[in-house]
């Protein structure tokens, strides 16, 4: 408002110092502004974990006679089923790709209980909103015998571990 | 009072005098008896100064407004009283919270009725909220001067969609568990932020521990104080906006005579350097105090008594309700196993429908479709006409489209309750 009153009634010699003045101004702004948004924006750095807290994504699951072939077990605690055909062996993710529901097997495969996303046998979508296939995850045998499952690693669907 | 012996000791007088003048401190004026004093009551008293000292009759009509805005304010109350008293059982931990639900269901004096009541005035307040909305859509109620305090509306609906949304998550049981899964997912899938929106919001990869106590502060401090703060502009609003939006002959044309003796001061020329008095900020060329006919009534008691009964009813009606009706509360979690089918409360079973068919356009896309054109309605439509009047015919056009799109919302609503029974499949309700 004095800015305002100063610049109609200010003349020509009065140039630079209201122009001084405007830019005072706008950095005052820009400071009080850019705070504010650096006060912000460092609510949300401090809410974002550094560290989490979850289930190891690398683990075994028992060794390869434990699944007999024609096997299909869903491990619910790991999020994964257990797949032997023959000396075949593949772990597939049983969180639906849709919203993260978990998927409970069916006679065709598996099937969400939340949207009705439906998979086949070998993950892929067979109807429902689920925009992608089950994931398949890396499976070895470690040194012990023993199967490991790394869910951080997601292989391409159909390539099984041969015992 | 009068003392059998004459000689008065001026302390015994104060004494007396005491209770009187501790009443007087707090309360300056009498019950009113007149005009003078009526008028009084908005101005001296800080819980009634909010409201005006005179109040149109069209405002006071019960099939105009059906006081569903009062409504929604009470049930908010309501929630803000049994939610603070839950608090002091409550604890949020995914070991302890279940727990506590079976505690103020066993042992905790009235805990049952106070769950009860918060649950039920939750859903009333959604329910209520979202028919303030209509009414003040199919009043034409949004258009100007009222856009930006529509635009308030919006957002206190939204606000109280995330509040019940963060409160179903507390109790920890089976709902709650694949209520965030599925709404975190959701968020997900918002473009560019999506993931970090998740990320933040579960306090990390998975649903736990975090994940509750980030959706319990938001539920006990965040979100109640925006809304506190939102509902304070809104109520303001009303005020500055001129009371609430009437048709144009509530009020009828001030006669030619009158219009002669009407004072105009001159603060249609800004001038600078002018100093301004009070006139020349009201809106409006002519002071119109005495000038016009006088459709208001007094706020004391007319307003307040219609204020009083909505409360009596809305509380009353929770009351019953809470007494006939136990909050549901489902199995404990089961991080292993939703159940199935996995049904989110009735008013985000639209919203369940249309993630079923796809999650980014029905969790994100057509929501915000939705409130985008919700905000900017009253900023698109700007004809003047049809204000002040349920279902005008100036306004056929904006009310089919809203009819429309509210109708659709049920329609999913209502297969999303009816129809969709194990694995989300289509089945007949009968």
């Amino acid at each position: 408002m004095a800015v305002n009153l100063k610049r109609s009634s200010g003349g020509d010699s009065d140039k630079g110092k209201t122009s001084r003045r405007r830019m005072l101004g706008w950095l005052t702004g820009a400071g009080l502004v850019g705070s504010a948004g650096l006060s912000a924006v460092s609510n949300f750095v401090f809410i974002r974990p550094r560290a989490t807290y979850g289930q190891p994504q690398r683990f075994s699951v028992g060794k390869p006679e434990d699944y007999p072939s024609g096997t299909r077990a869903v491990l619910a605690s790991r999020g994964i089923c257990i797949i032997r055909e023959g000396a075949r062996l593949a772990a597939i993710s049983t969180t639906c790709t849709h919203l993260g529901c978990t998927v409970g097997a069916a006679d065709t495969g598996f099937a969400c209980p939340c949207h009705g996303s439906r998979f086949d046998q070998d993950g892929n979508v067979t109807g429902g909103p689920a925009p992608r296939p089950l994931p398949w995850f890396q499976v070895t045998l470690a040194p012990n015998g023993e199967i490991e499952v790394d869910k951080d690693i997601e292989i391409t669907p159909g390539s099984y571990l041969t015992l | 009072m009068s003392p059998a012996t004459p000689p008065k000791s001026p302390f015994l007088a104060t004494l007396m005098d005491l209770p009187k003048n501790v009443w007087r401190s707090i309360f300056r004026n009498p019950l009113p008896s007149n005009d003078l004093e009526r008028s009084a009551t908005s101005f001296t008293n800080f819980f009634l100064h909010i409201h005006p000292v005179k109040v149109h009759k069209h405002s006071l009509r019960p099939t105009y407004t059906f006081g569903l805005g009062l409504m929604s304010f009470f049930l908010f109350v309501i929630l803000i009283v049994t939610g603070i008293l839950l608090m002091f059982y409550y604890v949020p931990s995914t070991t302890q919270a279940y727990d506590r639900m079976l505690d103020l269901r066993g042992t905790v004096a009235f805990g049952t009725l106070l769950r009860n009541m918060h649950r039920w005035s939750a859903h009333g307040m959604v329910a209520v909220v979202f028919l303030h909305l209509c009414r003040v859509f199919l009043t034409g109620s949004y258009k100007k001067p009222r856009e930006f305090n529509w635009v308030v509306g919006v957002i206190l609906f939204l606000l109280t969609l995330f509040m019940s949304f963060t409160g179903y998550l507390l109790p920890w049981d089976q709902l709650a568990f694949w209520a965030i899964t599925v709404g975190t997912a959701i968020a997900g899938y918002a473009p560019i932020v999506g993931k970090d929106m998740q990320f933040l919001l579960m306090g990390g990869t998975s649903v736990g521990q975090e994940a509750l106590l980030r959706f319990y502060v938001l539920h006990v401090a965040v979100l109640p104080a925006i809304l506190t703060l939102m509902i304070a502009i809104h109520f303001w609003r009303i005020r500055k906006d001129g009371g609430l939006s009437r048709p144009d002959d509530a009020d009828p044309k001030p006669s030619l005579e009158a219009m002669e003796n009407a004072v105009a001061p001159k603060a249609s020329v800004p001038e600078p350097k002018k100093v301004y008095g009070f006139q020349g900020l009201v809106r409006g060329p002519l002071t119109k105090v005495g000038q016009v006919p006088d459709n208001t009534v007094f706020s004391w008691p007319n307003l307040f008594l219609a204020e009083l009964f909505t409360f009596v009813v809305t509380l009353s009606a929770i009351l019953v309700l809470s007494l006939l009706f136990n909050a549901p509360l489902e199995e404990p979690v089961n991080a292993l196993h939703p159940p199935n089918p996995a049904k989110a409360p009735w008013y985000f079973l639209g919203l369940q429908e249309m993630v079923s068919y796809s999650a980014f356009w029905g969790g994100i896309g057509v929501p915000t479709i939705f409130v985008l054109l919700l905000l900017a309605a009253p900023y698109l439509d700007r004809g003047p006409k049809g204000v002040g009047k349920w279902f005008s015919r100036d306004r056929l056009l904006a009310n089919t489209i809203f009819i429309t799109f509210v109708v659709a919302n049920i329609i999913f609503v209502i297969i999303g309750t009816f129809f969709r029974g194990a694995n989300w499949a289509f089945v007949t309700p009968w």
